[in-house]
């Protein structure tokens, strides 16, 4: 068959694929730009600080160069990244150091050099890098895209010492700062919520600048880097796995690549599934590998993936931040035990707040963080709010409409995100079962805190009703009685509510 | 109020507030003893043909926060009586309902401020009127009959009932006056103010040798103190004229043996005292203008049927006559035959009886 269509079939490179389509990665228009430039940085930024325990300092500038043209830099004093990396990890599309099992805040190798490649094509600007590690000194690289190629050019290079290491990316885009930046400010301070221990400043076109946090001094355990889990194994996984280790047989490979998979689990696994254990893996045929990776995702006897490569904001930080930021009348944290999906081990966590800097609504104020990173667009489409709106929270003292807020956050080896702009969570039956019951625990836990908030609110009442009234006894039986003075009753009544409280 | 009666209520309210304030001093949570008003504790002593309370009483304890605000009250009222007798001056209940704002002791209506204060009353064991607190409302008297104030700055005045032809209210003044002599030779207190007002331009009251007096629909406790004080001191008789309907008829009996919201008061009842209509027969024979007893009429009959207050054969028989004939009257209903008949006809035949 041959259709005129026929000749125009040529492969495009991915940088080319994802300029095209740059609505999908968030680069839609100039206003969600803006936004999502800064956050491809800034959790570059962080993810540079959290492997080496670094307590996280980073400063966002935005310029106004034209009506419509903003130069962005972020900076950080993160690992900083080695000299002959720069090129390709800020220059190619999906290249990067993100392909394995453990929590990223990025994980395509795509964002930052979209932004890159965005700001390329809108402004005609290179990117500038300036980069220190512990091994290689500082460098200050002008970098361009060859979108057609997908490969690094660099422009010019030279020495130059930054004062630790670090990393600081400066480039032009097209954007509109008036209608971005209330989302920028909104992304910076829950930044900080998912990661308590960054210190973010924002300056704006010289203006007064803005800092959130530290608001908390724990540094997080550096996650551990995990086999993949032989239930998340799909084709492409093992066909790469088995190119690297041609010369081991099935139950040698099974063995050495997958976590939760010992000898004894191995055999039985493939004796079950009617393999031949040793059989050298470079001779599996196409088909055999198609029905390997199938009967690894069914058998339900592997153990659960290991949860030590997630990382959780945690009770103390998170409430920190949430008392910092928002001042809040209480607040309330819970998080429930690791769980799975398709092999990719995910622990839930969230906190519920009230408080005026909230609005009064009859369902929480949901706030959405995936790895840490808070999700601000496409939130009518997110499994979080889908459950959000199915919960009773009449059920835990909302029955009138008060300022409460809920912050639930999805760590995961993979989130599985609607569209690589990474701004909504897709349905999953077992995420979701996880965060029905997180919410209601949450929920549980503010009913709790509501009455006993009232309950102290009425004793204190209570006891200035009584004081009023006893003080007023005393002076009236005084004055019945030509009593020439009012004697003191305050430590009768201490003595009398402290019995009390004791009961 | 005499010298004596003020100084025992004083007396009594300084004890009350000595007590408090002693075992405040102690480190104490005073407490009330008030003798208790619910029905369970009201007997009708048939000998005596009035109510009195039974042993049962209350605590109100000032530790107990939900009793702090009535007791908070009932201190404040003590007070407030005290500086009434101490200056001489009195108050109405409505009064003092306002006055209470003043000290920031805040009572939801007057049904509180007026329920505190017969809590005082039962607490110390007085009416309010001996610690100068009135109501509002107010009958009048009048006739031959000289009184001696006690009210301050009228001390010793002597003051004839005749002296206004409308008849004097009966306030706090005339209340606490002392009757020195009459030349009456009985009371007749009618239930409505026209028909007191005909005895008195008619000269009838002259002719019936009677001190008159106005109730004005149930009279207020004052009323009936003074109708004790003048039956007592003055040793004559208490006629009373009512319209023609069981709650004319309960006036009288209020009169005669009392009611139960002032069991907590001794010496407030007219035991001799008698009702000489309009009774239902008077209805028929007087072939008076009436209107039929409707339902309310009916079933306020049969509550007072199984009254203790109208256990006799004379009310039985009363009641039973008003349930036959199912009419009532107003006193005005004499009219009908001439505005003189009821001083000229009905009152003579009546009091003839007596």
């Amino acid at each position: 068959m041959n259709s005129p269509t026929d000749e125009t079939f040529s492969s495009i490179s991915p940088a080319e694929f994802f300029y095209r389509n740059r609505q999908m990665a968030g680069f839609g228009n100039p206003t969600q730009a803006v936004y999502s430039t800064i956050r491809e940085l800034v959790e570059n930024s962080i993810d540079a600080c959290e492997q080496k325990q670094i307590m996280p300092k980073i400063r966002v500038s935005i310029h106004t160069i034209d009506s419509d043209e903003l130069s962005i830099s972020v900076d950080d004093n993160g690992v900083g990244v080695p000299t002959e990396e720069i090129p390709a990890a800020f220059g190619r599309v999906l290249y990067g150091s993100k392909y394995d099992a453990r929590q990223r805040r990025g994980t395509f190798g795509l964002g930052v050099t979209m932004a890159i490649l965005y700001g390329q094509i809108t402004t005609d600007t290179p990117v500038l890098i300036h980069s220190q590690t512990e091994n290689s000194p500082g460098i200050l690289l002008s970098l361009s895209i060859d979108v057609e190629n997908n490969e690094p050019i660099v422009l010019s290079q030279e020495s130059l010492m930054r004062k630790s290491t670090g990393t600081c990316v400066k480039l032009h885009i097209r954007g509109d700062l008036k209608r971005s930046i209330d989302r920028v400010v909104e992304y910076l301070s829950l930044t900080t919520v998912g990661t308590p221990h960054a210190c973010i400043v924002l300056d704006v076109d010289m203006q007064e600048s803005l800092t959130w946090g530290p608001y908390s001094d724990e540094c997080p355990s550096p996650t551990i880097t995990c086999k993949p889990h032989p239930r998340s194994a799909d084709f492409e996984i093992l066909r790469r796995l088995m190119d690297k280790n041609p010369d081991f047989t099935l139950h040698q490979f099974l063995v050495e690549n997958f976590q939760q998979v010992g000898t004894r689990t191995a055999t039985k696994f493939l004796s079950f599934m009617a393999f031949d254990p040793s059989e050298r893996v470079s001779k599996l045929s196409r088909r055999a590998v198609t029905k390997l990776s199938r009967s690894l995702q069914k058998y339900d006897a592997f153990s659960r993936p290991d949860s030590r490569c997630l990382s959780v904001i945690g009770k103390r930080p998170m409430q920190s931040a949430i008392k910092s930021l928002y001042d809040p009348l209480l607040v309330a944290y819970d998080s429930r035990d690791p769980s799975e999906w398709n092999g990719h081990p995910f622990i839930l966590e969230g906190a519920i707040a009230l408080g005026s800097s909230f609005p009064v609504t009859s369902l929480p104020t949901l706030y959405r963080f995936a790895n840490r990173v808070p999700l601000l667009y496409d939130a009518s489409e997110d499994l979080l709010t889908k459950v959000l709106r199915k919960t009773r929270w009449t059920r835990y003292g909302l029955k009138s409409p008060k300022s409460v807020a809920i912050f639930i956050n999805l760590c995961s080896t993979r989130v599985p995100y609607k569209a690589a702009g990474k701004q909504s969570i897709a349905s999953i039956p077992q995420i979701e079962e996880e965060i029905k019951h997180l919410m209601n625990s949450l929920g549980r836990k503010l009913n709790k805190s509501l009455k006993k908030t009232d309950k102290i609110y009425r004793d204190k009442r209570r006891i200035r009703m009584f004081t009023k009234y006893f003080e007023k006894i005393t002076s009236f039986s005084a004055d019945l009685a030509d009593y020439p003075s009012v004697p003191s009753v305050s430590s009768m009544i201490d003595e009398l509510f402290e019995v009390d409280t004791d009961v | 109020m005499s010298e004596s009666s003020k100084e025992n209520s004083l007396e009594k309210l300084r004890a009350l507030g000595a007590r408090l304030i002693e075992s405040i001093c102690d480190g104490k949570f005073p407490s009330i003893q008030i003798p208790d008003r619910s029905t369970a504790n009201i007997h009708f002593d048939s000998e005596l043909n009035h109510f009195t309370l039974g042993d049962g009483f209350v605590i109100r304890d000032s530790s107990n926060i939900k009793h702090i605000r009535s007791f908070a009250q009932l201190v404040w009222v003590a007070s407030f009586a005290k500086n009434l007798l101490q200056s001489g001056r009195t108050s109405s209940l409505r009064d003092l309902y306002y006055s209470a704002e003043a000290f920031d002791i805040d009572f939801k209506n007057q049904a509180e401020s007026d329920r505190i204060v017969t809590d005082l009353e039962c607490a110390i064991g007085l009416a309010r009127e001996e610690f100068a607190i009135y109501s509002e409302e107010h009958s009048s008297i009048f006739g031959e009959v000289t009184m001696e104030y006690t009210a301050p700055g009228y001390e010793g005045r002597q003051l004839d009932l005749t002296v206004s032809p409308d008849g004097l209210p009966i306030g706090p003044a005339i209340m606490t006056a002392e009757p020195l002599h009459t030349d009456a030779n009985r009371i007749l207190a009618v239930e409505s103010g026209g028909i007191f007002s005909r005895l008195i331009e008619s000269h009838a009251w002259r002719r019936f040798g009677s001190i008159l007096v106005h109730l004005g629909g149930q009279p207020p406790r004052s009323t009936r103190k003074l109708l004790r004080k003048l039956t007592e001191s003055l040793d004559i008789p208490l006629y009373i004229f009512t319209d023609g309907d069981p709650w004319g008829m309960h006036i009288a009996q209020v009169i005669i043996s009392g009611s139960a919201n002032a069991a907590h008061i001794p010496h407030l009842t007219v035991p001799s005292a008698e009702w000489i209509g309009i009774t239902p027969q008077d209805i028929v024979d007087y072939k008076l203008p009436s209107e039929t007893l409707k339902g309310v009429d009916l079933k306020r009959l049969d509550e007072l049927s199984n009254d203790v207050r109208y256990t006799s054969t004379f009310w039985q028989d009363h009641i039973r006559e008003f349930k036959e004939v199912r009419k009532k009257a107003e006193q005005q209903a004499f009219s009908r035959y001439g505005i003189d008949f009821v001083v000229d006809t009905y009152l003579p035949d009546k009091l003839s009886l007596c």
